[in-house]
């Protein structure tokens, strides 16, 4: 899998100022473990770009800090 | 308080219910959704009453909705009155599935002294109950000035079982609000009183609403009563095409020649859904007279409209004496 180098091209968008550090709720929830924390910072980051648009991650997210981006073809 | 024997996993999330951040008690209550751990139902239950935000009340609702642990149901009651949309809304579909037939007197009490949202989600849910014993809680109801409140305890009347006549129902039928009035021209065909059909006749005909004169045909086509059949025959001329399309089911039901001149005429509606239904009641009819007409339907560019026309005139030339060369 590739690493994703620019966070804002991901489909996993995580809005920082709502992630909260403690939970892991998105992470344990991904199917394609792609979903990480960031040690620096305490916040949820999609590591690996590629994902399922299953979006639990999305719903499950206790603050909606996470937004899917699920591309066209798809929607 | 939790007892000795928790895991101390779960103990430390339970502990964290009660952290003065907001951040901790949510991480907490989705943590501990995830463990699916039944010795958490007990904090929960006290998260529906002591918590303030509603984010983690949700939460803790739907962690308990998935522990479906009867224990929690009347905690869960009381959030049907929640000043919260999302705790609500959210109760109320978990309550969907835990309710039964023992829960009944609670909720008939929550029906008495509730506040509106608490009675309304409670006549919802009295729907899944279906006991007749909720009749004379549901019907001060219909009285009620707030017309969501008639709407839903007129929908409900319809789910109780055994429940065959409701004479305070009938009045709903000239309710001002457009709503209630298409609710209760539902209910009207599950019930049996004697002023049920000329009350659904007039909707049908004479109401403003077209959903209303909609759903009338569809409680005729239920009732399947042949004193109908004047009202029937006029709904077939309505401007709506839906109120012609469930006039015409109903139709099918209740077969009576003098239909025939309206039901030939259908055959030619703008709309194809109306055509089929007209062919399928002309089936029915079995009216030689029929004939020439549908047989131009089967051209129809609608192939629903040519394969009920086709069985339509398969029954007419099938009940037609071996002698006609019709």
């Amino acid at each position: 899998m590739a690493l994703t180098s620019q966070r804002v091209d991901v489909p996993v968008i995580v809005d920082e100022s709502k992630c909260l550090e403690k939970c892991v709720a998105c992470i344990e929830v991904c199917p394609l473990d792609v979903l990480v924390k960031n040690p620096e910072t305490g916040k949820a980051y999609m590591k690996y770009d590629e994902c399922w648009f299953c979006l639990p991650c999305e719903q499950e997210c206790p603050t909606g800090a996470i937004t899917v981006q699920i591309p066209f073809l798809l929607r | 308080m939790h007892n000795t024997d928790m895991d101390p996993e779960v103990a430390q999330w339970v502990e964290m219910l009660r952290s003065p951040q907001l951040d901790d008690r949510l991480v907490a209550v989705k943590t501990l959704q995830h463990l699916g751990d039944e010795d958490a139902i007990e904090p929960l239950i006290g998260v529906l009453y002591n918590e303030e935000n509603p984010t983690v009340q949700e939460i803790a609702v739907t962690t308990l909705w998935e522990f479906a642990n009867p224990v929690a149901i009347p905690p869960l009651i009381e959030c049907l009155s929640s000043p919260h949309a999302n705790v609500r809304d959210e109760a109320l579909s978990a309550l969907k599935e835990l309710v039964s037939t023992n829960d009944l007197m609670k909720l008939l009490d929550v029906l008495q002294v509730g506040n509106t949202y608490a009675q309304l989600n409670v006549l919802v849910l009295l729907r899944k109950i279906h006991d007749a014993q909720a009749l004379p809680f549901v019907l001060p109801f219909f009285e009620s000035e707030n017309p969501t409140l008639r709407e839903a305890a007129v929908i409900t009347l319809r789910y109780l079982n055994q429940v065959v006549r409701c004479e305070p129902a009938l009045a709903l039928a000239q309710d001002a609000n457009a709503s209630v009035r298409r609710a209760t021209a539902l209910t009207l065909g599950h019930l049996s009183d004697a002023e049920v059909v000329p009350l659904l006749c007039e909707l049908l005909t004479s109401d403003a609403d077209w959903q209303v004169r909609r759903n009338a045909a569809q409680s005729l086509d239920l009732l399947a009563n042949p004193a109908a059949i004047a009202a029937l025959i006029a709904a077939m001329g309505d401007p709506e095409w839906q109120v012609r399309k469930f006039t015409a089911r109903a139709l099918q039901k209740t077969a009576d020649e003098r239909a025939l001149p309206v039901l030939i005429k259908a055959l030619a509606d703008e709309y194809s859904d109306v055509r089929r239904d007209a062919a399928t009641a002309l089936g029915k009819l079995a009216q030689a007279e029929a004939l020439p007409a549908l047989q131009q339907t089967l051209n129809d560019p609608d192939m629903d409209v040519r394969i009920f026309s086709q069985r339509a005139i398969d029954a007419i030339q099938k009940s037609l004496p071996e002698t006609s060369n019709v």
